[in-house]
């Protein structure tokens, strides 16, 4: 079976030596930078949370571990954004329930060793710590969209909300080390409304950036002819 | 045990294997730059693709096209490939994505039609002089669709190519070129047919 002269010719026109992507989890690395500064930020221009109760390994390393969860959501990401490698209906629950368990479980566990209860101005709080939350997210998703799209995601809106939520994770990281109220009804409210948000936003964001490929590129017209293919590098 | 002694299954399972290696290595050799190796991937794995997409497509034209596009975004996307594992899914998995954002460019675009027998062409008056409306809609149905989609959309139902080019994803200056080279298509066609009816008057007694 011979290819079609005009695909061929397509293609040959296109054609230069590729270099296969890295593991999704060594490109997940990638995104370390931005989740230790996402952990820093926060807790070093602001103050970090004065509870003794909960010690260096209440404060830094239950923050630690759940960037590191977070960064582990990110490359989920990007094995979901190879063809092929997608995750399956029950993965990919997991994958989306386990983080907000451990988040719930984090903020219990916080709770219990250092209760501190969000008394007067509530919403100004709320306000703060949404928006706070969100906005440091915001890098991460970006930079984690570009290593997605860079891929071929099949399914971009669900690649989108897992580095959405990853991203969102190593955020609240960093907040829930600069924010004093671990009364579980703001935590539980605004910082996982956060996290959430920044779900949704990955995901419109990969949508955005990722979608409608297949009409990008129609077969029938040609490439030199002076149009703006919007092609990705490669 | 020797070869031919061994069970028909285990040789069978052992020629897809080598067949998945010689895939695998193939790919590999085409990410590095030899060309030519697409040929013997095509060759391989057109006919797997085609039945699969034929069996979603229920249409022969339509799952060749597909075919085509989706060895285009598998060369678009052969880095995204890991040599280690097996090209098949890889593949599917791409073929899988072409078919659903086929079937979603059909559903978002319901006002550019394939089928332009029923439409309702405004043309001139002037134009019955060389075809009428019939023969429009025959030449229509015969320039390539995406050029098609263009020239209803701006031609007959009024939209700015601005418009065109953001529901169809592509920028505005390809949107003009599908529009004028449907509409040269068209031309040629409505020529052709004026020309064939001359002949054909001509020949009646």
């Amino acid at each position: 079976m011979n290819v079609p002269a005009q695909l061929r010719a397509r293609l040959a026109a296109e054609y230069h030596p590729v270099r296969p992507l890295r593991s999704p989890w060594a490109r997940a690395l990638l995104v370390v930078p931005l989740a230790i500064v996402a952990l820093i930020a926060a807790p070093v221009a602001f103050d970090v949370r004065p509870a003794a109760n909960l010690g260096w390994l209440g404060v830094w390393g239950l923050s630690i571990a759940q960037s590191m969860i977070g960064l582990l959501v990110v490359g989920a990401a990007l094995r979901e954004s190879i063809p092929g490698r997608d995750w399956s209906r029950g993965a990919l629950a997991l994958w989306l329930a386990i983080p907000i368990l451990i988040v719930v479980g984090v903020t219990l566990t916080s709770w219990e060793a250092s209760p501190v209860l969000l008394r007067g101005q509530w919403w100004f709080v709320a306000g703060v710590c949404f928006a706070g939350s969100a906005a440091t997210a915001l890098p991460a998703v970006a930079f984690a969209s570009i290593l997605a799209a860079r891929a071929y995601p099949t399914r971009p809106a669900v690649a989108g909300a897992l580095l959405g939520l990853g991203a969102g994770l190593m955020a609240d990281a960093g907040w829930r080390i600069f924010c004093h109220f671990s009364e579980p009804a703001h935590v539980l409210s605004v910082h996982l409304a956060a996290v959430i948000m920044s779900t949704i936003v990955g995901s419109l964001v990969a949508v955005r950036t990722c979608g409608l490929r297949g009409e990008e590129y129609p077969l029938d017209e040609p490439v030199a002819a002076g149009e703006n293919h919007r092609g990705r590098s490669q | 045990m020797a070869d031919d002694q061994r069970p028909f299954d285990s040789q069978a399972a052992d020629g897809r294997l080598l067949a998945q290696d010689r895939l695998r290595e193939l790919m590999r050799e085409y990410q590095a730059g030899r060309f030519e190796a697409f040929d013997e991937i095509y060759a391989s794995i057109a006919p797997a693709l085609r039945r699969y997409l034929l069996s979603q497509a229920r249409d022969g034209a339509k799952a060749e096209d597909l075919v085509q596009d989706t060895f285009l975004q598998m060369h678009r996307a052969r880095h995204t490939y890991d040599p280690s594992l097996p090209l098949m899914p890889w593949a599917m998995a791409i073929a899988r994505h072409v078919w659903l954002m086929d079937r979603r460019t059909l559903s978002r675009r319901p006002w550019a039609p394939d089928d332009v027998t029923t439409m309702d062409l405004p043309v001139k008056g002037e134009a019955a002089s060389y075809a009428d409306r019939d023969d429009v809609r025959r030449a229509l149905g015969k320039v390539a669709a995406p050029r098609r989609a263009a020239v209803i959309q701006h031609h007959v139902l009024g939209f700015s190519f601005k418009e065109i080019a953001e529901r169809a994803g592509i920028a505005e200056t390809a949107a003009k070129l599908r529009s004028s080279r449907g509409m040269g298509q068209l031309r040629a066609l409505l020529g052709a047919t004026e020309g064939t009816e001359r002949t054909d008057r001509k020949r009646k007694p």
